[in-house]
């Protein structure tokens, strides 16, 4: 019995740790007693809440559907295309800044790396460590930062302009993010048609600051994709942040003019866009199967798989069809309606 | 015995356990094995400069010397750190036992309790000086053998001199840090035991086997609760502003292993009969 007695801390440390995993989640659960809003205040809010300044730490996780690609060796510099498919299926932790005017800046924090996109007036500059590589490109007045990551609030805007007789459009509240309490605004397209079955948009209940984002498929309560504040300060960020410049012995690219709006499919010429709403497919003309080179063909071959009229991404929220005879369609639609409109 | 008494024995119980750490040949031999770790990679480099990729922060020593340090830790803080952590946590109880003087601590007179702390701290100044001596030679061979600059951050800001110290610093802390858990594993695992080698093979096993359960993607929901989970986490200290998350969860989850390993050390080894 006196033996036993020696073991009591270790017991005492176990359940300590223990009530420590469960209480904790429970406590940041609790009910806020927010008064009920209607959606068009919500938006409102956000309108609001644009040039609210901030520092914060965001965690983005897909569960997309996709094989899992291999996340060390990727790199590939700021620009190249395989990158962008890793930030979009892998989960990612990025710093994001901004000081509520002209400067932004977000950080993907990698392991032992780090991606930047900063944004100090009409200056951009990207930064990808693993390579050393930096780009530099000077907005036109009025335009938008091309982040590799967007910010919750970039994303419910796009998402807001959607908001039409397409969509449903209701207000939930109760729910907590990154510690605050938060108005969910929850968009369900009134089509079958799509993939998507939800977007939630979670809007700080003070500031209006959106501060996650999340897309269910249809059919699926998971959450396919997340955006999300895990913590968030709204204290004005310190002016040298959003200063940069590159560092000696990096390459420093200058990208002309424009580059925000080339990539933007609108910009495009010859953009066949069949559909409306959650229905819509975007045809390019863009020979992605004839131009790509050995390591995004490897790339391909993995991620997508044959079909009749080429090859095919298919995701839980977007299907790609890229056809044999160089054009890409693009919708948040099963493959069959991609199929039809390529027809 | 009174109380200033007693602290003042336990201060040079102390003394006299980290003076016989430090006047081992054995702890000269890793402090040395560590430190060749740098200097292989600084040779290395030197002689065949941009061949190919490698660990985080090789391409840049060719052109700034002090990255080797940063190297040598991204190399060490897997294999090389854990093993001498190994040994020494591993040692800390059996070590004693197997020698026979054990019976002789407990004579001397102190109290279990006591032995235990001061052999777990033992381990602690070890854990400091491991990183310590990697970095330290990283930046005197970096030095020696490439040019010098300021420093780019993984971020792409530049810092002096002075950032660079303090950098070095917080890394060496990191590190340290990111060793207790293990350091307080060692120290259970040695209480187990008068055969130091099982003491110290188990650690090193432990290690491994957290690393490659870390690793594995279907365990997802394991791994923020692996003490080798935040290991690479010093990056954090090389970003600008720096960022905090990392250490403070690191923080946390040692402070978790040291409390259970050592609330477990202590249940063995004041129940345990000390006949060695």
């Amino acid at each position: 019995m006196r033996n036993a007695l020696h073991w009591l801390p270790t017991a005492g440390v176990a359940v300590l740790v223990a009530a420590g995993a469960v209480a904790v989640p429970a406590i940041a659960g609790s009910d806020s007693g927010l008064p009920d809003r209607a959606p068009g205040e919500i938006l409102e809010l956000i309108a609001g809440g644009s040039d609210t300044a901030f520092s914060g730490t965001i965690d983005q996780s897909s569960e997309l559907g996709l094989p899992e690609l291999p996340t060390s060796g990727v790199g590939g510099g700021v620009r190249s295309s395989s990158s962008i498919v890793e930030l979009l299926t892998a989960s990612h932790t990025a710093r994001v800044y901004s000081d509520g005017a002209g400067g932004q800046r977000v950080q993907v924090l990698d392991r032992l790396a780090e991606r930047d996109v900063i944004r100090n007036g009409s200056d951009v500059w990207l930064y990808d460590s693993q390579e050393n590589e930096a780009a530099h490109l000077t907005l036109p007045a009025h335009d938008r930062a091309p982040g590799s990551v967007p910010t919750p609030a970039e994303l419910a805007q796009s998402f807001l302009d959607r908001i039409d007789s397409s969509t449903e459009v209701t207000v939930d509240s109760g729910d907590r993010v990154a510690g605050r309490d938060v108005y969910d605004l929850v968009l369900t397209p009134r089509s079958a048609e799509t993939l998507i079955g939800d977007v939630t948009v979670s809007v700080d209940a003070e500031t209006g600051l959106p501060l996650k984002v999340s897309v269910d498929p249809q059919g699926q309560e998971q959450d396919a994709f997340t955006l999300a504040f895990t913590d968030i300060d709204f204290g004005v960020p310190a002016p040298d942040v959003f200063a940069f410049t590159p560092p000696e012995g990096a390459t420093v690219e200058e990208i002309g003019g424009g580059f925000g709006r080339s990539h933007y499919a609108y910009g495009m010429p010859d953009v066949v866009v069949t559909g409306s709403g959650w229905d819509t497919v975007v045809e390019l003309p863009a020979d992605v199967l004839g131009a790509a080179d050995y390591e995004q063909r490897t790339l391909l071959e993995q991620l997508t798989t044959a079909v009749p009229e080429g090859r095919a991404l298919q995701t839980t929220l977007v299907t790609v069809l890229l056809t044999s005879d160089g054009r890409a369609l693009a919708g948040a639609v099963p493959l069959e309606a991609l199929q039809a409109a390529a027809r | 015995m009174s109380q200033v008494e007693t602290r003042a024995r336990t201060l040079a119980f102390l003394g006299s356990e980290i003076a016989v750490l430090f006047r081992r040949r054995r702890t000269w031999a890793m402090l040395a094995a560590l430190a060749l770790v740098p200097v292989l990679i600084a040779i290395a480099v030197k002689l065949r400069p941009g061949a190919g990729r490698g660990p985080a922060f090789l391409a840049a020593i060719s052109e700034n010397g002090l990255f080797v340090a940063f190297t040598a830790l991204t190399v060490s803080v897997p294999i090389f750190l854990p093993l001498t952590i190994g040994v020494v946590a591993g040692d800390t109880i059996a070590g004693e036992a197997s020698l026979g003087t054990l019976r002789y601590l407990l004579v001397a007179p102190a109290s279990r309790v006591r032995v235990l702390l001061v052999k777990y701290a033992g381990a602690a100044v070890f854990a400091v000086a491991a990183p310590l001596t990697v970095m330290i030679t990283g930046l005197a061979v970096g030095a020696a053998l490439f040019p010098i600059r300021p420093v780019t951050l993984l971020s792409g800001d530049t810092i002096d001199a002075g950032g660079l110290a303090v950098r070095a610093a917080l890394l060496v802390a990191y590190v340290a840090l990111s060793l207790l858990g293990l350091s307080a594993i060692g120290l259970f695992l040695s209480t187990l035991t008068t055969v130091p080698v099982g003491a110290m093979a188990a650690t090193i096993v432990l290690a491994a086997a957290s690393q490659i359960l870390d690793s594995l993607p279907q365990l997802d929901w394991l791994h923020p609760w692996l003490f080798s989970h935040y290991w690479f986490g010093f990056g954090d200290f090389l970003r600008d502003p720096i960022v905090w998350d990392s250490f403070q969860d690191n923080a946390l989850l040692q402070l978790g292993y040291v409390a259970l390993f050592g609330a477990a050390a202590y249940g063995r080894f004041a129940t345990k009969d000390i006949l060695s």
